[in-house]
């Protein structure tokens, strides 16, 4: 059995990997448009936070790695057509045009910062940097730059705001909703990152949106949006990210937002060709079909297409959309369904917001936490936190219970240990509202 | 544009002799049908041919008939004039041509020509004659897509598909728990209860919206700028809010123009039920262009009635309506009529008919206000009049009290009677109007008799008017104006 699989990055080396390990036989092929394998999105992060020292070293996996699972690679390989009726891929490679055939397909080319509306946002002074070259690029470009304007409030777009406040850059960040991050945290819990963005002098323009973006000369720009603009000599566009599929060919359905659809073992509805990543939508928080381009998705897919490559055998679960980061001295994580997107859900929902110590001690921590329940089953639909202290993991166990169904009633029954250091009576993600401050909600 | 102009001329004869047919009982004379048609018998002959064939296979829900001297239609009780023109519409190659643009959103002249079965010059006429119509909305099909201000293409939709194609169809095509919970999701952002009818016309709209939206260069330029003042409405701010989040799950991208799109939209099809439309009125800003034409217009009709002020549910409605004419007419351009069913205010009821030069008045003075060009907009004028017209005749009718008029006839029994069940018969369809055989000492507004009084208290306090010659049209004038003025 010949697999192909087109992309190179977390979906399609997940796709490979557990492909080698279900097909000790098979042959396996990764097709790479980028020069770099592996290369972690926005990797550029890594080396402003100096966690990495060269941006090389932003890498998941190596091509040793690679090679011990005899997985072929090509690099810089241009997948220009997909033939499904005579399973063919033509691809531009190093000047010319190749062909490979192929007995399965996962397509896991991965997705683009690009918009569409914004006008000059193609330009080079533009900088996006989810893919190696591009960060390359956009690190000399910043360097060399005092102003900065960021475009997107989302999860990447605050993460640089933070890190290039850190290098005393001068940061103006603009947003279309009247708040950051709103995919993942609700309104009222983003405001203590607010204020300490306005603190450390960022120019936070909310519930704007950028129209235009003109280069004034060599080294400046102009962001316009409404009745106002902003100059600076960088750009940077954190806005969503949308799958790129120009070589798809015309029996592979597709939903309006251009994504690939898949059933529930990611086949597509072409015998043999699957998707996966951020080329496809997923079920949601609400059991909804979402867009929800993170790499926990990605890696999960690509593991999912490849066990179904012959027979459909495991199903794909979906994503809560968890997330977790630290940003402006605070950590932040959310999973499932936030109150601002309940709206589009048919639950009616409650929620209750609770400030939290973290251990027994006098000068403990405290954790702000957020869940979101059905008002009436009162099976946990999300939440978020936010602390100065590192609580990242804690979210995951909430993911569980969510993934599993857990009332508010369920989560205090459930065993945790107690030691006076590292914990409080109860387990910070319980919702028992003795123990922490009720700082808001409407529990009942 | 007119829902006839989707039509071929033929087809439009066809449908005007069915139509007549049906005025006529079913049964007209060839030389009435000639007169009226004015084409030669041979033209009127195929004609007839061709309504005969296509009737041969409707399941007899139509038959026709005809001799040389006499043509004969016979329908089928569940058969209407509105299906059979249905039936035409559905038919024609410009609907066609909208519907696979709808469909494909673009389209080559040779891929259109095959799929039609129709040679390419003869698509190439009819889409110059599509053109032509739609120059009103300010599109015009180029280059096999639609050319130019997205609020004007899919309110072209919109109106084609709520008049013109089978709105069923669409809806049943298209229509998915996706759709429903959209709609649910507004309700809840907006804190609104959309009727269900109107959910329908949202369901339209929504539909369109979403072929539209991945299309890459939507043109808002215009929309643009006369969303202006309503940056910070309170109304588009929530909208704006939600199309932004609610694309932010799906890999869409979007702009303001989306959201100002919907504001037009919500408003000027009277999505919001007058009570949520109320709490909105409350919150807008007065000074804002529809806003400050809505109150101009409301107090001229005041002014002009004479009336004080209007019970407060009144105002409200009154407020309503002239909103959303007021937001048709700031941001959209041409309509498309259709069966029009409000002629009837205007040509047969006599209040109509006095308020008309009224409603005139105030649509001059809106398009003034809104600086339009009447003459590109000729449909939506005529819509807009109509409109004018029908909320003064629902204000006025609301505000009138009832007119007693005692029909007091000095002559013989038998031609007493008859003679003044006539005259009651001619004064019923005058709005707020009651009319009766004298009773003596009843209290009346105004009396109808022929022969002069000689008592002058004969009839206390009700204005009196001596008949020149019984059911005469020139006292029908003057009974009408006289009403009007015991009326302000």
């Amino acid at each position: 059995m010949k697999v192909v699989i087109i992309g190179a990055s977390f979906a399609g080396v997940a796709a490979a990997l557990e492909t080698r390990k279900r097909h000790p036989k098979a042959k396996i092929v990764l097709l790479e448009k980028q020069t770099t394998l592996a290369y972690i999105p926005n990797g550029l992060h890594l080396y402003w936070r100096n966690e990495i020292a060269d941006l090389n070293e932003a890498r998941f996996i190596t091509e040793e790695q690679l090679e011990e699972s005899r997985i072929d690679y090509y690099l810089e390989a241009n997948v220009k057509k997909i033939n499904t009726s005579q399973k063919i891929i033509t691809y531009h490679y190093f000047g010319k045009y190749e062909m490979i055939a192929y007995d399965k397909l996962i397509i896991a080319a991965g997705s683009k910062q690009l918009s569409e509306k914004i006008k000059g946002s193609a330009q080079e002074s533009v900088l996006k940097y989810k893919r190696y070259e591009e960060a390359e690029a956009a690190l000399l470009k910043v360097k060399a730059s005092e102003r900065i304007t960021i475009i997107g409030g989302g999860q990447v777009g605050i993460e640089a705001a933070d890190l290039l406040s850190t290098q005393k850059k001068k940061v103006t960040m603009i947003e279309s909703m009247d708040y950051i991050m709103f995919k993942y945290l609700d309104e009222d819990m983003i405001q203590p990152i607010q204020r300490k963005m306005i603190d450390r002098g960022i120019d936070l323009k909310l519930g704007k949106t950028v129209s235009t973006i003109d280069a004034v000369s060599d080294h400046e720009v102009n962001v316009h949006f409404a009745d106002d603009s902003v100059t600076s000599e960088s750009v940077i566009m954190s806005v969503n990210v949308r799958p790129h599929l120009p070589f798809l060919d015309t029996h592979i359905a597709q939903h309006t937002d251009q994504t690939i659809a898949v059933d529930r073992y990611l086949r597509t509805s072409i015998k043999d060709v699957f998707a996966v990543g951020d080329c496809i939508q997923l079920s949601g928080p609400d059991n909804d079909q979402v867009y929800i381009p993170l790499i926990n998705n990605a890696v999960r897919t690509g593991i999912v297409a490849a066990a179904n490559l012959n027979e459909p055998e495991l199903e794909f679960k979906g994503s809560l959309r968890t997330i977790g980061t630290n940003v402006f001295g605070y950590y932040v994580a959310s999973t499932g369904m936030t109150e601002g997107e309940s709206l589009f859900s048919n639950h009616k929902v409650k929620t209750t917001r609770q400030k939290i110590k973290l251990t027994s001690l006098q000068n403990a921590n405290t954790v702000t936490v957020k869940w979101i329940y059905d008002a009436e089953t009162h099976v946990l639909l999300g939440a978020q936190m936010i602390s100065t202290v590192n609580i990242l993991e804690k979210i995951n166990t909430l993911a569980l219970a969510i993934e599993t169904r857990q009332t508010i009633e369920d989560l205090q029954q459930k065993d945790y240990f107690f030691h006076p250091s590292y914990t409080q009576m109860i387990a910070t993600t319980n919702l028992v509202s003795w123990m922490g401050e009720r700082v808001d909600g409407d529990e009942g | 544009m007119k829902a006839e102009d989707f039509l071929e001329k033929n087809e439009v004869r066809e449908m005007t002799i069915l139509s007549q047919l049906i005025s006529h009982h079913g049964s007209i004379s060839y030389n009435d049908m000639l007169d009226h048609l004015s084409v030669s018998k041979a033209s009127l002959e195929n004609d007839l041919e061709s309504i005969k064939s296509w009737t041969a296979t409707s399941n007899q829900c139509i038959a026709i008939h005809y001799d040389g001297q006499t043509i004969n239609l016979k329908l089928g009780d569940e058969m209407s004039l509105l299906q059979i023109y249905r039936r035409y519409l559905d038919q024609s190659v410009k609907t066609k041509i909208i519907t696979f643009l709808f469909k494909y959103q673009k389209f080559t002249i040779t891929q259109l020509a095959q799929k039609l079965a129709i040679s390419e010059s003869s698509l190439f006429r009819k889409i110059k004659e599509l053109n032509n119509y739609l120059k009103e909305f300010n599109i015009k099909i180029r280059n096999g897509r639609f050319d130019g201000e997205e609020l004007q293409i899919r309110y072209f939709y919109f109106q084609f598909y709520y008049y013109i194609e089978d709105k069923r169809k669409l809806l049943s095509q298209f229509t998915s728990n996706q759709l429903t919970q959209t709609i649910q999701s507004l309700e809840n952002y907006l804190k609104v209860t959309i009727s269900s009818e109107n959910k329908q016309k949202l369901r339209i709209w929504l539909i369109i919206s979403k072929m539209r939206i991945t299309i890459k260069k939507l043109q808002t330029d215009y929309l643009r700028n006369q969303m202006q003042p309503y940056l910070k409405d309170p109304l588009y701010h929530k909208i704006q809010v939600m199309v932004f989040r609610y694309f932010s799950r799906y890999s869409i991208e979007v702009d303001e123009g989306e959201a100002m799109l919907h504001f037009a939209y919500l408003l000027a099809f009277s999505i919001l039920s007058e009570n949520d439309f109320h709490e909105y009125r409350l919150l807008r800003d007065r000074h804002a262009p529809i806003a400050s034409l809505d109150t101009y217009i409301a107090e001229t009709i005041i002014i002009h009635f004479n009336y004080r002020r209007l019970p407060y549910m009144l105002e409200r409605e009154m407020y309503y309506h002239l909103t959303h004419m007021h937001t048709l007419l700031y941001f959209f351009r041409g309509d498309i009529e259709y069966y029009d069913e409000t002629v009837f205010i205007q040509e047969k009821q006599p209040v109509g008919k006095t308020l008309n030069p009224f409603a005139e008045k105030l649509l001059e003075t809106s398009t003034w206000k809104f600086d339009n060009q009447m003459e590109r907009q000729k449909s939506l004028l005529t819509i807009l009049l109509s409109k004018y017209l029908s909320l003064l005749v629902f204000i006025t009718s609301k505000m009138t009290k009832v007119l007693q008029v005692g029909i007091d006839l000095k002559l013989d029994d038998l031609y007493k009677e008859t003679l003044s069940e006539l005259l009651i018969s001619k004064i019923r369809p005058l709005n707020g109007v009651h009319s009766e055989r004298y009773v003596s000492h009843k209290k009346y507004d105004l009396i109808l008799t022929n022969e002069t009084q000689h008592d002058s208290d004969q009839y206390n306090e009700a204005r009196v008017y001596v008949l020149s010659k019984i059911l005469s049209s020139y006292d029908m004038r003057n009974i009408q104006r006289i009403l009007q003025e015991l009326n302000t």
